[in-house]
């Protein structure tokens, strides 16, 4: 019953942005560990972001730490959402994106944004918490509610897709 | 499914194939299929009349309500 979409220039796009971001992903993991395993040096630290030695200098660095492991777990994370879109995409360019399996995915993708905005708040009440006139850190991180609409988005985007993958075997088991 | 399709029964009452009915009626012989094993989810009501039409029968002589058993059910 699928029948290919007409030809347009936003799913090869859409298809090549994904990858192109799933490669750029991995790359930011390398770049998390390197700064948190292979570049450990405070001085370097302290010289990149601008600190004078002092204890609440090393707060700011032991902070930026913890929220590389913040970011560091996000990785998995953003793959999780990056690989269910590129389904997702393979589904709309086959001519049949409402099937269950794309309501299943995109409650997934829900799950993590839900996720990623709880990391955004931690993330930014430990930049609060580390943070000092003298060494200020600011960070685009915390409560935001476009993230927070985003994730209600999906959840309601993920029952859409439900209902219409329900609707689809309806209609093909109709005579 | 508690509905019963009796098409079986009817194509033989009147000695017809399924082929000829789909030809009289104007559908595919793979949708007359779904139907008459049972496994349709829904028929229109285009659907019915052209049959009842074709048969020279009632809906009620296609379709039956068969209770399910508390073995089958459960």
């Amino acid at each position: 019953m699928s029948r290919p979409v007409q030809s347009t220039a936003a799913l090869p796009i859409a298809y090549a942005t994904l990858r192109i971001l799933i490669v750029a992903n991995w790359l930011m993991a390398v770049v998390i560990l390197a700064l948190l395993f292979a570049l450990p040096n405070e001085q370097w630290i302290m010289k990149a972001f601008k600190l004078s030695p002092s204890p609440d200098a090393e707060r700011v660095v032991m902070g930026l730490r913890v929220i590389a492991v913040f970011g560091l777990a996000a990785i998995p994370l953003h793959y999780i959402v990056l690989k269910r879109l590129l389904a997702i995409v393979e589904t709309v360019r086959s001519g049949d994106p409402f099937v269950a399996a794309n309501a299943d995915r995109l409650k997934a993708i829900a799950w993590v944004l839900f996720t990623l905005q709880i990391f955004s708040i931690v993330i930014g009440a430990i930049a609060k918490a580390v943070s000092s006139p003298a060494h200020p850190l600011h960070l685009n991180a915390g409560f935001s509610v476009n993230g927070w609409l985003a994730v209600l988005f999906t959840f309601l985007l993920a029952r859409v897709f439900a209902e219409g993958a329900l609707m689809r075997e309806d209609l093909e088991g109709t005579v | 499914m508690a509905i019963a399709v009796k098409l079986d029964d009817l194509l033989h009452d009147r000695r017809m194939t399924l082929t000829e009915l789909a030809d009289r009626v104007g559908m595919t012989l793979a949708n007359l299929s779904i139907l008459k094993t049972g496994k349709a989810r829904a028929i229109r009501f285009s659907t019915l009349d052209a049959i009842c039409e074709a048969l020279s029968c009632q809906p009620g002589d296609l379709l039956r309500f068969e209770p399910a058993t508390p073995a089958e059910s459960g």
